[in-house]
């Protein structure tokens, strides 16, 4: 029944409302069958390029190509595309069946075509005893599927997604999320998937787009996104908690500093930003384990005391060393990474995990994920060790470096 | 009064309240009885002072009619007031009772039995329910029984006092008709003939067609006299005590207080009722409090309400059921002969009918306001202007309007009929030809209603989201479908509003007919609210117009159901 998934092609696409400009020269590939995620901040253009891939806003420059045509001049409902909105936009008029069935009417299809493929497509989504009710006689749950099916009776080339889920309680987000995802596993469509919500785009997305005032600043898979983000736009926009960001600065010597840290080698940047996501810090409460005797004051409670697992489960690689900085005197590799302290400010518990916020390097507010085993209390005098080998490197413009090579820890007993 | 309400009080009050209306009643019956005596001693007075200015009258007359009764002040003391005195009675400067002082007749000053007593019985009720309750707690339900006990002994006590009232004004109006032919007749003793034994008796001067056997008084006819259409003529028949109560309005009709005594009755009844209601609530206070805050902003409306609307509502119904002419004293209960004599009436009919080929241009009007809001949609400054100049008729006065356009129309010298001769064509005969008048007056009512649907529409399309045609056009549907399956069903309850507002507002036309047509020409634009007014003021049947306005009323009433039954209902589920 399906037919085969077009791709979507946008070429310098840009759109400009008056003054404001909401898309900015965007080239992105959707590759046929696939289910890519829009996400962004609000108000970051995203439900707008999404606008422009459906034809309901015309680019003010750029073209849009939907399964190898160029669609600037068809009208949406020529462009082989369904959309689903945020509100739904069911026809509070119309019975659940003909709201399903008005694209095909408006296109003349026969009446029982549209029956049979109504039919079908409340099959799959279970609405089969709904067919007769109104969209006002339904929850917001079946509504969303309701505006599913409309887009799915079509049997379109590419199905667009506009927030679909952000009028949803929790547990309804996460069930019809994976439905999307079941669904889109049996059809094989393209799909273009818009939200504001991160963890919503990482757990959907075969592959994600970060969009911020308009660019595209990222495509990738959703662990590239979140393992590589290409600038501290997607760093930090992508993950919760945060990522812990610290500004770096050269010291005489040429070398990268900032709070406790000083790190090896020339670096060609004046500045440049440090980011840690929480759970590659680990935590040791008490004074920090001397690296002669490992099993040392700390070993009542920490989590692993000699080698803290992010330590160890990456082991900091030379090749990661970023371009441009000269090797200096680098620490010995096979030591564990100095700790430096900080004291905890507030622990929050979520039972699988708790989330420590702490005083960190510099003053700046830093949180750690750790396992809640080894519970921290508020006052805490910590030391906290930062898994150097998942950790990035921003420059000055906020593009990623790299990773950092492992610095040294001044003044970590204070 | 912050602190807690006392019951105690509460029924003191509601007993008050039902005192109040018991002593109103009662005092508006004898404030009524003693007015009403005093005013037929003055008739009598005035047969006196007739019977005095008789060229054979005089004191003797006087004295003849009332024997002792009457007292005659200003001649017995100063003759020269004499003359002042008649004068001042002529002009009516004085009552004749200051000048013949008559002594009031009737059965005097009468213990008033039965609505006295029914209101001290109640009275006494009351008061033992609220002394005896005086200490214990209220109820939390309304107290119904003291509630009816009052309201019943109110409307006892009312009609009791009414049927009192009626009976000695009925006694006054048979004593006035017996001193009536009294009068006559000792006018007639006096020298007096049958003309001025009739004014002496308090008569008006009888009018009988010209032609009729009337011997001339003096005998010396004057060929050239032309007959006058009608003549005062001289029944040579002398005044009868029924002849006076045929012919003179009894002041049991005239004076009847029941419409006092009733509002009376009913506005203590409700007092009453209202306290009685506060009285379980006395144990709550917040929810009193509440109660009394909510009652108190709704009062002034709910009084205005009363008075404004719903008074004359009740009153319009109850002229309805008179023969209720605007001169007249008397005003006769007709039943319902208004309403039959309607269903006769042709020409009231044919401006029924008027009224509803008038309607027709509602649905034209609605299809020409919704072409122009979904023109004149978005903020262009020409768009604008566009809107500002449609909305400006719906909100300037109708008579400037129709003024207007009446000079627009006119058939000598209005500019449209210029214009048409200007470029060869023939004059319209736009308000001047039955066939035309009616049209015309719907083309312009269109004109005026057009800008206040379109604001209304636009307010209407405004609502309708824009996702809705979004999803509308990525499922393929060209501009006219998204009319028929978007805007249509998105405006149905505005349509609906707009439809029967505007039919409603198209039934009580009248301000257009009244300056432009005045129902003319043949009738041809005489509407329901036209011919109500017309019948009201011009012929001054005001039973019948009220008659009238029940029935247009009910035909509004009824179009307004159908709306709701047919349209409404399948609109909302369409």
């Amino acid at each position: 029944m399906t037919r085969a998934a077009e791709d979507v092609v946008l070429r310098g696409v840009e759109k400009r409302f008056g003054d404001v400009t909401a898309v900015a020269a965007v080239d992105l590939e959707v590759r046929a069958g696939e289910l890519l995620v829009l996400v962004g901040p609000s108000g970051c253009g995203k439900s707008t390029l999404l606008r422009l891939v459906a034809g309901l806003e015309e680019p003010t420059a750029g073209e849009v190509w939907i399964g190898g045509r160029a669609v600037n001049d068809e009208a949406p409902g020529d462009r082989d595309v369904a959309m689903v909105f945020q509100s739904y936009a069911l026809y509070p008029h119309m019975t659940v069946a003909r709201n399903l069935g008005f694209g095909l009417r408006v296109r003349g299809t026969g009446r029982d075509e549209v029956a049979e493929r109504v039919g079908r497509a409340a099959d799959v989504l279970g609405l089969g005893d709904l067919l007769d009710r109104r969209p006002g006689q339904l929850s917001g749950g079946q509504q969303q599927r309701v505006a599913l099916g409309r887009a799915m009776v079509r049997d379109p080339g590419v199905f667009l997604f506009d927030e679909p889920l952000s009028n949803l309680d929790a547990g309804l987000r996460l069930r019809t999320r994976d439905e999307i995802a079941a669904l889109h596993r049996r059809l094989g469509t393209t799909m273009i998937f818009v939200t504001h919500d991160q963890v919503e785009a990482l757990s959907l997305g075969q592959r994600v787009a970060v969009m911020d005032r308009g660019r595209i600043q990222q495509v990738g898979t959703p662990r590239e996104i979140y393992r590589r983000p290409a600038n501290l736009f997607v760093a930090g926009f992508v993950g919760s908690p945060p990522i812990n960001m610290l500004p770096l600065a050269c010291t005489r010597h040429g070398r990268l500093a900032g709070g406790p840290f000083v790190f090896p080698g020339t670096s060609p940047h004046p500045a440049a930003t440090l980011a840690v996501r929480p759970e590659d810090l680990t935590i040791t409460v008490g004074s920090p384990p001397t690296p002669a005797h490992p099993h040392g004051t700390s070993a009542h409670t920490s989590p692993t005391p000699a080698h803290p697992p992010a330590y160890t489960g990456i082991p900091p690689d030379p090749s990661v060393i970023p371009p441009g900085f000269t090797p200096g005197a680098a620490p010995d590799p096979s030591s564990p990474p100095p700790p430096f302290t900080a004291t905890v400010r507030r622990v929050e518990s979520l039972g699988s995990e708790q989330r420590v916020h702490l005083d960190g390097p510099a003053g700046a507010a830093w949180v750690a994920r750790t396992s809640p085993a080894h519970p921290a209390t508020p006052g805490d005098t910590v030391q906290v060790t930062v898994a150097w080998g998942r950790a990035h490197l921003f420059g000055p413009d906020g593009v990623r470096i790299g990773t950092p090579p492992t610095p040294t820890v001044t003044g970590g007993h204070d | 009064m912050r602190g807690r309400p006392n019951p105690a009080a509460l029924r003191a009050a509601a007993t008050a309240a039902t005192g109040i209306g018991l002593a109103l009643i009662l005092g508006v019956t004898a404030g009524t009885v003693n007015r009403v005596r005093d005013e037929a001693a003055g008739d009598v007075g005035r047969m006196a002072a007739a019977l005095w200015e008789l060229p054979g009258g005089g004191e003797a007359a006087v004295t003849a009619f009332l024997a002792e009764r009457a007292t005659i002040e200003a001649v017995r003391t100063d003759g020269a007031r004499t003359g002042a005195g008649a004068h001042a009675y002529r002009t009516g400067e004085l009552e004749p009772a200051a000048w013949i002082a008559v002594a009031p007749g009737g059965q005097g000053r009468t213990w008033p039995h039965l609505p006295a007593t029914l209101a001290l019985s109640g009275l006494l009720l009351m008061t033992a329910w609220a002394v005896a309750r005086r200490r214990s707690p209220p109820s939390p339900r309304f107290p119904t029984i003291p509630a009816l006990i009052a309201s019943l002994l109110l409307a006892a006590t009312a009609v009791a006092a009414t049927g009192r009232t009626h009976r000695l004004l009925a006694d006054l109006t048979t004593e006035r008709a017996t001193h009536g032919a009294r009068a006559a007749e000792v006018a007639l003793a006096h020298g007096a003939d049958h003309g001025q034994a009739r004014r002496a008796a308090g008569l008006p001067p009888a009018i009988t067609p010209a032609p009729a056997a009337t011997p001339a008084p003096s005998g010396t006819p004057t060929p050239s006299a032309t007959p006058t259409p009608s003549t005062l003529t001289t029944p040579s028949q002398p005044v009868t005590p029924s002849d006076l109560l045929d012919a003179l309005p009894g002041y049991e009709d005239t004076r009847s207080p029941a419409i006092p005594l009733t509002a009376a009755a009913a506005a203590s009844s409700l007092a009453t009722a209202l306290l009685l209601f506060l009285l379980p609530l006395s144990t709550r206070p917040r929810t009193l409090r509440r109660t009394l805050t909510a009652w108190s902003f709704l009062t002034p409306a709910a009084v205005l309400l009363l008075l404004f609307t719903f008074g004359p509502l009740l009153f319009s119904l109850w002229i309805s059921l008179h023969e209720w002419h605007l001169v007249d004293r008397v005003h006769p209960f007709t039943g319902l002969d208004n309403y039959l004599t309607l269903t006769l009436d042709g020409q009231w009919w044919s401006a029924i009918l008027n009224t509803a080929v008038f309607t027709l241009h509602v649905p034209f009007a609605m299809a020409v306001a919704l072409g122009l809001a979904l023109l004149t949609r978005g903020s262009r400054r020409a768009v604008r202007w566009a809107r500002l100049a449609l909305f400006l008729p719906g909100i300037t006065s109708v008579v400037a309007i129709a003024v207007v356009w009446k000079w627009l129309l006119d058939d000598g010298y209005g500019l449209v009929n210029r214009a048409l001769e200007g470029v060869g064509i023939r004059s319209v005969p736009w308000l001047t030809s039955p066939d035309t008048a009616l049209v015309t007056l719907m083309a312009i009512s269109v004109w005026m209603v057009v800008g206040y649907q379109m604001v209304v529409f636009q307010a209407g399309l405004a609502a309708i989201p824009r996702d809705w045609y979004d999803a509308a056009r990525v499922d393929g549907a060209g501009p006219l479908q998204r009319f028929r399956h978007i805007t249509l069903p998105g405006l149905r309850h505005t349509l609906f509003f707009v439809l029967v507002t505007s039919v409603i507002g198209s039934f009580q036309v009248f301000g257009l007919v009244y300056v432009m047509t005045e129902g003319g020409p043949l009738g041809a634009t005489d509407v329901a609210v036209y011919h109500i007014y017309r019948e009201a003021w011009e012929f001054l049947r005001f039973g019948n117009a009220a008659a009238m306005s029940w029935v247009l009323f009910a035909v509004v009433f009824a179009a307004t159901w159908l709306h709701f039954r047919f349209l409404e209902r399948r609109w909302a589920h369409a």
